[in-house]
């Protein structure tokens, strides 16, 4: 059974990403060396198919049975390279990698030191791999349905495409209605259609789907489980205490349901940024400096007057709260160029004889129509300076000011203060309403979401993907995505796409019907235990019991979820757990310690 | 070309060329200054002829464009550095000179000599002997019976100029009556070199930093507290005093009165008549610089019989009085209007007969201002512990 | 007494001209390399590694002296994984896992604290400097928090010196 230890170890370049910082070619030819090691090499990308096919010609060739992939963290790429190694007859648990990408080339920029460390992780990856035992792969029965949290247009998105397979969908929304800030909206770019030509079936179509289930005023409260098996309560939504809908029982959060789900789906959206926090632009100061959001508002009263006269020039700002570091925004908010021309031409629409007037840093219109929709709004004369206003206030001699003390006059106009950039001469410039761009924030309260659920989050304080190109809807936590604005800004074509990507996502495990789960349990040597029944105190899922006839300890390995508890308490080192053994790991502590 | 070097010293690639710098600019608006485009000079091509950019002088170092700019970039940074190409070769406008010579020879920009710093005392001199004492005995810790744990610093223009003396006073007179023990280093006091900095003499800003911080450290007292905006700011952020708190004496005003350590006496029925209407202006280096906005005005706020009425341009919108980054010993390239001109006419149309100040420089620059404006019967300038001062504050200790 | 190095500190907390910059951190003028301990990390594959993974993709820089082995639970790490280091001449040993509250498998942290409180007092009897030892929970969401960790366990350890089992077992 024993099999002599015969491991080829792979070294990534990934690219740059590990190159820059470790020499590769120098720890592969050190690995050469390592005791059981038959081949070592490096190579551009590891992932790829020709660097999986370099693993298993040498499996061919060379015999190997154990093997060392030195890349990103295994848990980027172990499935993959299990699954290699599987296609040529190596048990997939006898697949090791050392981390030198997030926990090596990535963190550190000194290279001879992140080199000498990258050699130790895989001497120490190497060591383990020689005392690895096959394994046989497990797998869990997973419980069909989804909780999607948000019921704006990603979340009844998904909810809608995870009821037509004919799976249950739970869409838990805070508010008391369904639609999110698209039911703020007026009309949307490039189309111009009207929102509620877009959202009414949808919401109809949520509500009477015979899949979906919603709960309104509720939220989230606590979440157990993982992948395949999340046990989910739903309780009602108050963040303060008050209630925040119709259910008296929602007064305190009182829970409400308890889901039992294979996958959960974020899809919270976002916030707009508050200018107060730009108090240079003067907004609350000045009724006729609003954000973009009120002005959606008032498209959709159909009423742009201000102190009840019609304003004859309208001034847009942008990028107000994004592209900013100073206010720890410096993203770029994707939407804000594209409805500040919507807003523009709709304007021009109301009001013919107005001028209206853009002032933008950069004009992005990157989207599918985008810059054809920018044309246009050009052609109906909206005009474009490029500026980016410094200073809005109010000159006290300007018509319509109140003789008396308070500055805050309703009607009278505001002047902006800029450089216009291209004619490189500051400006100033009247207008009698203003309308702030603001930017998209991360949700106040994503920090409840993000320890509710583990999920990390990004620079910019949205929800941060698994991988920013190859898993863009999964996140560190396997078995929970994310759809929206909640992962970042985006305009309503692009949220849709990812709410559709994060459904099929979700979809995978509960349409395969099971999940593969760690297959590594602890297991007890009979002839040493005691019969102490310690394990079975200490282990949190009843798997340990004391065998009726022979009085010595038994696992049950499909209660057991291979925490190792048991191991580390057993008096006489009865238990060992598998693949995370003893003898497995102080080897690694010796490669380590040198 | 040394120029070449500030790109990247000053992390210039960050600029987006938005424009937001050199739009709120205060002097942009009425000389050749563009930040913006000195900026886009430096990224394309950084070799560039200083001598021809006089403008370079008439920046105030309000740093508007410091705490604008969206991407981090410090403009004004660019423009002292750019200065001190300038002091280097010796091409400095000459009443410029004089003043760093002054301080130099001196540590003043007046010039005057240092054995007078202390005349600002003037029938107080018993009080400046306790203070006195205290900043040089606690340097011996031994002898030390009081700790100094207020080390209060004057500053050049309070200490020599008459109109700005009373304030100092006011000041001294306030910490001892709330019983703080504040200490001043008398004639061993000298510039902070804040403006020193901002006008590009590094050099002699390096020496100042050295020997005054040696000097503010050696007092070992646990609060520094300064009558100019500017010595604080620079104290603040400049000189690196650890385990020092530093403050500016609206600061610590307001947290007397808050503590009820200084109390305002009941104004008489005749005084309850006369009560004045006083609007504020935001100091540069107080407000935009330092965020602070509220102390100055929770002080006005406690004054008996005291209204007071905001401008629209207030807070971080304030504009700029062009006292600051030497603009107080040259005139820029734009004689004829200036910011200050500006600034009192708005003070006068909220209808306020006192426009309240927090800075010397300010109160120099603005009262001029009123003056040749013609102002000056509708509107005193006056700093906040005049005003403190004048209604009889009374420090709440029992002597 | 001549070594400048020596003579670079007492004078730099004099002069305010050198704390006003921090920025430019002085280099140690002499020669000699700094200490460099060793410290290995045992950290649970749910939190705490993947909170080291999120420092890399973050790209948060932090001293390469941590060396770090997964298990599943810091339930799991036993006494004999921080005593072998120790006496192998490591220089500090960290244990990382879940908020209370969120080990993956209910109460392997506290199982965890419990047994590190316990290995303390035994390896203060056996004279080995139990504050080489740490303890920290550190959650997948929390990158900052884990570079954080190692760079003031780097220094802690710097501070201390070389774990004096190096060289005594070494003879
Ligand atoms: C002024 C303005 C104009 C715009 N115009 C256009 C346009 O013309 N065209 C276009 O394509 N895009 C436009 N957009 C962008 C558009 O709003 C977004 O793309 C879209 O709203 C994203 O949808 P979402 O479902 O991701 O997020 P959201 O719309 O924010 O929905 C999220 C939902 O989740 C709920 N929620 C949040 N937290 C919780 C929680 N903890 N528990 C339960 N529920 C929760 C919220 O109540 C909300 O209903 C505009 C944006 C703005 C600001
Ligand atoms: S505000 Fe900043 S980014 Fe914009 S032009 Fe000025 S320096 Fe450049
Ligand atoms: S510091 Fe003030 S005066 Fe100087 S460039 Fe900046 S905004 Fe203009
Ligand atoms: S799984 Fe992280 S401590 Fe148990």
């Amino acid at each position: 059974m024993e099999q002599e230890p015969r491991i080829g170890v792979y070294v990534c370049h990934c690219g740059v990403n590990i190159a820059a910082a470790v020499d590769v070619e120098h720890v592969a030819r050190a690995a050469a060396e390592l005791p059981g090691v038959v081949v070592a090499r490096d190579n551009t990308y590891m992932c790829s198919d020709p660097g999986q096919a370099l693993i298993k010609q040498d499996i061919r060739e060379h015999g190997l049975n154990r093997v060392v992939v030195a890349s990103c963290s295994p848990r980027m790429h172990e499935r993959t390279f299990r699954a290699a190694a599987q296609q040529e007859g190596v048990n997939p648990y006898q697949v090791e990698m050392a981390n030198i990408r997030e926990q090596c080339s990535w963190v550190h920029r000194d290279k001879s030191r992140a080199t000498e460390k990258a050699g130790l992780l895989i001497a120490s990856a190497v060591a383990k791999a020689a005392r690895l035992e096959p394994l046989e792969q497990r797998e869990v029965d997973v419980t069909p349905g989804v909780v999607i949290i948000g019921g704006g247009i990603a979340g009844m998105t998904v909810a809608l495409d995870v009821a037509d397979t004919g799976l249950p969908a739970y869409l838990v929304e805070r508010e008391e209605s369904l639609g999110g800030r698209v039911a703020e909206l007026n009309r949307t770019f490039p189309s111009l259609q009207p929102v509620s030509d877009l959202l009414q079936p949808l919401i109809a179509r949520v509500q009477d789907h015979p899949n979906v289930t919603v709960f309104l005023t509720s939220c989230v409260s606590q979440v157990d489980g993982y992948i395949g098996n999340f046990e989910v309560e739903i309780s009602g939504y108050g963040e303060t205490g008050t209630p925040a809908g119709g259910d008296p029982a929602s007064k305190s959060g009182t829970p409400r349901a308890g889901l039992s789900v294979g996958s959960i789906i974020v899809a919270t959206g976002y916030d707009v940024f508050d200018p107060q926090r730009t108090p240079e632009l003067g907004y609350r100061d000045y009724p006729n400096v609003i954000t973009s959001l009120e002005m959606e508002e008032r498209l959709i009263q159909g009423d742009l007057t201000v102190d009840g006269r019609r304003p004859e020039r309208v001034a847009f700002v942008k990028c107000v709260g994004s592209r900013d570091a100073r206010l720890g925004n410096p993203h770029c908010s994707r939407v804000c160029c594209m409805y500040t021309a919507k807003q523009a031409r709709l304007v021009r629409e109301m009001l013919p004889e107005a001028e209206v007037t853009v002032f933008y840093i950069d004009v992005r219109a990157f989207s599918k129509g985008g810059e054809e929709f920018y044309d246009e709004t050009r052609s109906q004369g909206v005009r474009y300076r490029r500026a980016n206003v410094s200073e809005i206030y109010r000159k006290r001699s300007a018509p319509g000011v109140d003789a008396g003390l308070a500055p805050r006059a309703g009607a009278a106009p505001v002047l902006l203060v800029a450089e216009d950039t291209l004619l490189g001469q500051p400006i100033e410039f009247e207008a009698d309403l203003v309308v702030l761009a603001v930017g998209m924030e991360p949700r106040k309260n994503a920090g409840v979401i993000q320890k509710l659920l583990k999920l990390p989050r990004s620079a910019d304080g949205f929800f941060l993907e698994a991988h920013p190109k190859l898993r863009p809807v999964d996140t560190a936590m396997d078995g929970i995505f994310l759809a929206g604005c909640c992962q970042g800004p985006k305009d309503i074509p692009d949220t849709v796409a990812q709410a559709k990507a994060a459904a099929s996502s979700a979809l995978i495990p509960l349409i395969r019907g099971s999940v593969p789960v760690e297959s590594a349990s602890a297991v007890v040597n009979g002839e040493l235990c005691a019969g102490c029944a310690m394990c079975a105190d200490v282990c949190p899922y009843d798997a340990a019991a004391l065998d009726d006839l022979w009085g010595t300890s038994r696992i049950n390995p499909v209660l057991c979820k291979g925490c190792g508890a048991c191991a580390v308490t057993c008096p006489s080192s009865a238990i060992h757990l598998q693949h995370f053994t003893a003898e497995q790991v102080l080897a690694q502590v010796d490669a380590l310690v040198e | 070309m040394k120029t070449q070097k500030l790109t990247e010293q000053l992390e210039l690639f960050g600029c987006i060329q938005c424009g937001k710098c050199t739009g709120g600019c205060p002097v942009a608006r009425k000389t050749t200054l563009n930040i913006r485009t000195l900026i886009y000079h430096m990224l394309v091509d950084p070799s560039m002829d200083v001598d021809a950019h006089q403008e370079l002088w008439d920046c105030t170092a309000c740093f508007t464009c410091v705490e604008r700019c969206p991407k981090d970039v410090e403009p004004a940074e660019l423009i002292i550095s750019l200065r001190g190409e300038l002091v280097e070769g010796g091409r400095v406008p000459e009443t410029l000179g004089t003043a760093l010579m002054g301080i130099f020879r001196q540590g003043n920009p007046s010039g005057m000599a240092r054995q007078d710093r202390e005349l600002w005392a003037a029938g107080m001199e018993e009080s400046l002997e306790r203070a006195k004492g205290l900043a040089t005995r606690a340097r011996d810790a031994s002898s030390a019976q009081e700790e100094c744990e207020l080390l209060y610093f004057v500053g050049c223009i309070p200490s020599y100029d008459p109109r700005i003396q009373p304030v100092a006073r006011a000041l001294l007179r306030t910490f001892e009556g709330a019983g703080l023990h504040p200490g001043t280093l008398g004639t061993r006091e000298s510039c902070c070199g804040s403006e020193v900095r901002r006008m590009g003499e590094a050099g002699l800003f390096g020496m100042l930093v050295e020997e005054n911080g040696e000097l503010l450290r050696s007092v070992g007292a646990r609060q520094l507290v300064t009558t100019s905006p500017h010595c604080f700011n620079t104290f603040r952020k400049e000189y690196g005093l650890d385990g020092m708190e530093v403050l500016h004496y609206t600061q610590l005003v307001a947290r007397l009165i808050d503590e009820g350590k200084l109390t305002f006496p009941e104004p008489s029925e005749a005084r309850q008549e006369e009560h004045r209407t006083v609007t504020y202006h935001d100091p540069c280096f107080l407000g935009k610089q330092n965020q602070i906005y509220d102390e100055p005005r929770a002080i006005l706020e406690a004054i008996p019989g005291l209204k007071l009425v905001e401008m629209d341009r207030r807070r971080e919108r304030s504009l700029c009085c062009e006292g600051g980054g030497g603009r107080m010993w040259v005139e820029g390239t734009n004689l004829q209007e200036r910011l200050a001109f500006q600034r009192v006419q708005e003070a006068a149309e909220t209808g306020a007969d006192t426009l309240a100040v927090a800075c010397p420089f300010c109160l120099l620059t603005l009262e001029d201002a009123v003056k040749v404006q013609g102002l000056d019967e509708q509107l005193r300038v006056m700093d906040i512990m005049e005003l403190v001062d004048a209604c009889g504050a009374m420090p709440h200790v029992e002597r | 007494m001549s070594d400048p190095a020596c003579e670079a500190k007492p004078a730099c907390e004099a002069k305010p001209a050198c704390e006003a910059k921090p920025a430019y951190e002085a280099k140690p003028a002499s020669p000699e390399p700094r200490f460099e301990p060793k410290i290995v990390a045992f950290l649970c594959n749910w939190c705490t590694y993947t909170g080291a993974d999120l420092a890399g993709t973050s790209r948060i820089q932090y001293p390469p002296n941590v060396r770090i082995i997964r298990l599943m639970c810091s339930g799991s790490v036993d006494p004999t994984y921080v005593l072998k280091p120790l006496l192998d001449g490591a220089d500090g040993v960290l244990i990382g896992g879940c908020h209370p509250g969120d080990c993956h498998y209910q109460s392997g942290n506290y199982k965890a604290r419990r047994r590190t409180i316990a290995l303390k007092e035994i390896l203060r009897g056996a004279g080995i400097d139990e504050t080489r030892v740490w303890l920290r929970w550190i959650s997948a969401s929390e990158g900052q928090r884990f570079a954080d960790t190692v760079t003031e366990m780097t220094e802690f350890l710097r501070e201390k010196g070389p774990n004096p089992m190096r060289t005594e077992w070494a003879v």
